[in-house]
């Protein structure tokens, strides 16, 4: 069964995507999901958000995706027991030893494998496998030959983003900590009290998205190279059906900190491809137009954030 | 009492550089496997280097290539095949993949986890173990804290970078080669070595309107501007139970390991006879006249990784 993921970083976002259609929708709690507290949900947000998908026929996963301290394993396991509690069907997770606590504290749990893990290859879903989880998410960089090589290695789940492949730049979600070496800020009061000190990977403080800014690259003493460090994804759509052919089964759209009004439109318009695609469409050419508008409103949406992340960045001391 | 160690990428800087310093050797360049004559891709040198480092009563661990796609799991493991018949005192891994290859091989070596290996919990510590890791290099992001209640709560040891460049970003194509004039992909054998020149990434305007950062990068690695540097807090490193030191060498010239891990053998040496330490002006004046950027204690003392903090 193929299946679609959407963002929820607020509780009209959640009703939104449901609304037109996701099968399942992501939420972050706060502190806990790798996202400025704008894009995260309070416990009790979660709930709200728990029970509307449920009556709808929807499930909701959560995201708990950061690498947390060492001492904040407790709070991180009973955070999960919560929201299990509340109706969540799954998880998306990031540490390998909250994976496999997971797996042993819910046995019946969905776990996704979070994009910051890092995966490189077919060897290490396996790993993950092994580690307990039922579904990756495939990197940024992989095609359908990528796809074939895990399937051969394990019968773990697999799910892909909306965005077409890219291979340059440096696109290393799970292998990067160059925000929080430049920047830091410390927790809000709505982000809760935490007793350490930590990252974009580790919860409340936001990643900057230095990678999507403008650097100079170069040899010292020669004129440098005005740059980002990586080109950005496009929404994805001709890759879609072969996707499918190989065995992706759940379709991830980002977007948790996006406008809401993008987010409906984004979700209905690949509620309708993804059902062409099961219903045998192999060509979504008739979607070009529509595609091309969404793309500029994603692209625009991009650069506002970048630009607001990049003020935030040099707005906090060193 | 105490381990320090150093990485070298090839056998002609292991021939030619001093590593007297240092108790252990992490051969090859675990970012790049085009890096020239890299110990980390080249099956042929690991023999050669191995019984140069064991000559000089070292201990040697080689390193397996930090982020291989499925493409590179077969050149790897036959490297890993010619690894397992050596005497190596350990291997290390960033990739959980090769882990788990490593387990299903039987490999009895000690296997060391890798900076790119994303340790961030005792947790995770004891899950890898099960795959015969006894060694992990913490996320550089931790605190010396986070990284002393790992030690303890896991059973399992710490590798402790006191100096040089903190890894950031791995990335599985090169950056240099990409924004190069040849502009060819990495891999295809046109690659024309521009990583031995220093290269940057910089962010900086006079009038403010852009924060002053420096970043280096080495195409498919990007490290820290400035130099993590512990020499001020050796008591401290002592005092805490940690006993596996590490100076980070990729991407620096020649003569820089040399340099630094005289310093670091004295500092810690002092530390753990319990004796004062020493005047650190003039260490740390030599170490700031390496460091290009300047120095820092990356997220050691809880904090964004550039800061400084001095012992007084």
């Amino acid at each position: 069964m193929v299946r679609m993921l959407a963002p929820a970083g607020s509780i009209e976002m959640a009703c939104a995507a449901v609304e037109e259609g996701a099968d399942i929708i992501y939420v972050g709690p706060l502190g806990f999901s790798r996202r400025p507290y704008e894009s995260e949900m309070s416990d009790g947000a979660i709930r709200e958000a728990t029970e509307h998908a449920r009556s709808r026929g929807a499930e909701l996963r959560v995201v708990l995706n950061t690498f947390p301290t060492p001492f904040d394993v407790t709070r991180f396991l009973d955070k999960a027991l919560q929201y299990a509690q509340f109706g969540a069907s799954g998880f998306i997770v990031t540490d390998i030893g909250l994976m496999r606590a997971l797996r042993r504290l819910l046995p019946d749990t969905v776990l996704h494998v979070s994009i910051g893990s890092g995966i490189g290859n077919a060897q290490d879903a396996a790993f993950y496998r092994e580690a307990g989880a039922d579904v990756i998410i495939l990197p940024y960089r992989w095609d359908v030959a990528e796809i074939e090589a895990v399937r051969a290695a394990s019968d773990i789940g697999l799910e892909t983003f909306l965005f077409e492949t890219v291979q340059t730049g440096k696109i290393c979600p799970g292998k990067c900590i160059m925000s929080s070496y430049l920047r830091f800020r410390d927790w809000l009061d709505v982000e809760g009290s935490r007793d350490f000190h930590g990252s974009a990977n580790r919860g409340a403080k936001e990643c900057y998205r230095v990678c999507q800014a403008n650097w100079e690259f170069g040899v010292p003493g020669a004129a440098p190279l005005e740059l980002k460090l990586r080109r950005d994804a496009r929404l994805m759509l001709a890759q879609l059906p072969a996707f499918v052919r190989g065995g992706v089964t759940c379709f991830k759209l980002s977007g948790r900190e996006r406008p809401v009004a993008m987010i409906r439109d984004l979700v209905r318009f690949y509620r309708r491809a993804i059902d062409e695609v099961v219903g045998g469409a192999s060509n979504l050419d008739h979607h070009a137009d529509e595609l091309a508008e969404l793309r500029a409103r994603w692209v625009r949406e991009k650069s506002r954030r970048v630009d607001t992340l990049m003020d935030r960045a040099a707005s906090y001391a060193v | 009492m105490f381990e320090l160690s150093t990485d070298v990428g090839n056998l002609k800087e292991l021939r030619e550089g001093d590593f007297s310093a240092y108790d252990a050797l992490y051969l090859g360049d675990f970012s790049c496997p085009d890096y020239p004559n890299n110990f980390s891709s080249h099956a042929e040198l690991l023999e050669p280097g191995l019984e140069l480092v064991k000559s000089r009563g070292q201990k040697a661990y080689l390193r397996l290539y930090a982020v291989p796609g499925n493409a590179d799991l077969g050149w790897v493991e036959d490297l890993i095949d010619t690894a397992l018949e050596l005497p190596f005192d350990a291997l290390e891994v960033h990739n959980l993949g090769l882990l788990r290859m490593l387990r299903d091989k039987g490999c009895r070596l000690p296997i060391h986890l890798g900076v790119f290996g994303n340790l961030y919990t005792h947790e995770t510590a004891k899950v890898l173990k099960e795959y015969g890791v006894t060694r992990v290099y913490p996320n550089p992001e931790l605190s010396l804290d986070e990284v002393r209640y790992i030690a303890d709560n896991a059973a399992v040891e710490v590798l402790v970078p006191v100096h040089g460049k903190i890894p950031l970003v791995i990335s599985e194509t090169c950056f240099i080669l990409e924004h190069s004039e040849e502009g060819d992909e990495c891999g295809d054998g046109s690659c024309s070595y521009q990583c031995t020149q220093e290269h940057w990434l910089k962010r900086g305007r006079s009038d403010g309107s852009r924060a002053d950062w420096s970043l280096k990068d080495t195409g498919r690695m990007t490290l820290s501007g400035k130099d993590l540097c512990m020499v001020e807090h050796a008591a401290t490193l002592a005092g805490m139970g940690l006993k596996h030191f590490y100076v980070h060498n990729k991407g620096e010239a020649r003569g820089y390991a040399s340099q630094v891990g005289r310093i670091y053998r004295d500092a810690l040496k002092r530390a753990f006879a319990g004796e004062a330490a020493g005047d650190a002006a003039e260490p740390l004046a030599t170490l700031a006249g390496l460091a290009r950027e300047g120095l820092c204690n990356g997220y050691y003392f809880e904090g964004a990784g550039q800061r400084y903090f001095g012992r007084t």
